[in-house]
């Protein structure tokens, strides 16, 4: 046993019988154990009122005993009548987390939506009747442009907290990198505007694309691609983690 | 997670808390 003076080796060797113990003889207890868990099911699951359609399965996704029940039957039921049977097999002592057999992990948490406010459309509705108006080769804004950010930053109020984005484009006149830096300067002027209106800067994100997204519809040479466009990205909402709670779907 | 693998789990970190302490304890000194 020459090998086990070299502590590495020794380790691993020590890891490896623990992988074996626990693959071998847990596992030959695995089955009966969740047996116990299931059989004390159907009677939980009846007295929350799950109808005898409910049944949970203590299996693994791969097939293997799991003390995390997938429980199935449940579609007919109310969402309220699955948390409670959801809840209710969760306090079987021994049993984890649950699933639902029509559900996946992600609906429980939510979806992540990008949702547009409506400011967006009061901003984008200011902007369809007039634009953004800068000097030629420059991120001056005219006199007209700064009376219609007036309006903008009033249409942008409400929607305060929200990530508000202000992209830049130009027509494809000049080389590109030059209009790149050219629309996000614009962006940036245009942020720098809304900020002396009162909007917090925490909330403004500025983008230059240059000529790469004309308006649709237009050549890319027209000068009517000069403009300045405003997202309005709704906050993201805090996802919780999914952890052993009964999932209510 | 099948039962055999949270045993795993389970063990190995015991495996490796006891490791630590047999090292601390003896493993310094030899």
């Amino acid at each position: 046993m020459k090998f086990l003076s070299r502590p590495p080796l020794a380790i691993a060797l020590g890891a490896f019988v623990i992988f074996l113990l626990a693959r071998f003889v847990a596992g030959a207890s695995a089955p009966e154990f969740a047996a116990r868990l299931s059989a004390q099911a159907p009677a939980v699951i009846e007295e929350a009122g799950g109808d005898g359609q409910v049944r949970a399965n203590y299996i693994s996704p791969r097939g293997l005993p799991s003390r995390h029940p997938l429980l199935t039957g449940g579609e007919p039921l109310d969402e309220t009548t699955r948390a409670e049977v959801a809840k209710a097999v969760a306090n079987i002592p021994g049993t984890g987390g649950i699933r639902w057999s029509d559900s996946d992990m992600m609906a429980m948490s939510g979806e992540r939506v990008f949702r547009p406010l409506h400011c967006q459309e009061d901003v984008q509705a200011l902007l369809r009747a007039r634009t953004i108006r800068f000097e030629e080769s420059s991120s001056r804004m005219d006199t007209g442009s700064r009376e219609l950010l007036d309006e903008v930053a009033a249409a942008l109020r409400p929607c305060l907290g929200a990530i508000i984005q202000i992209t830049g484009h130009t027509d494809n006149s000049g080389p590109e990198p030059g209009n790149i830096a050219l629309s996000s300067e614009r962006a940036r002027a245009v942020r720098a505007a809304l900020l002396r209106r009162g909007i917090p800067a925490d909330g403004l994100r500025t983008r230059g694309v240059g000529s790469r997204s004309p308006v649709e519809g237009l050549d890319p040479a027209d000068p009517a691609n000069r403009r300045i466009e405003f997202s309005v990205i709704a906050t993201e909402p805090i996802r919780p983690t999914p952890v052993d709670t009964p999932a209510p779907r | 997670m099948p039962i055999w693998m949270e045993v795993f789990v389970l063990m190995l970190l015991a495996y490796g808390i006891g490791l630590g302490i047999g090292w601390s304890i003896w493993g310094r000194s030899s």
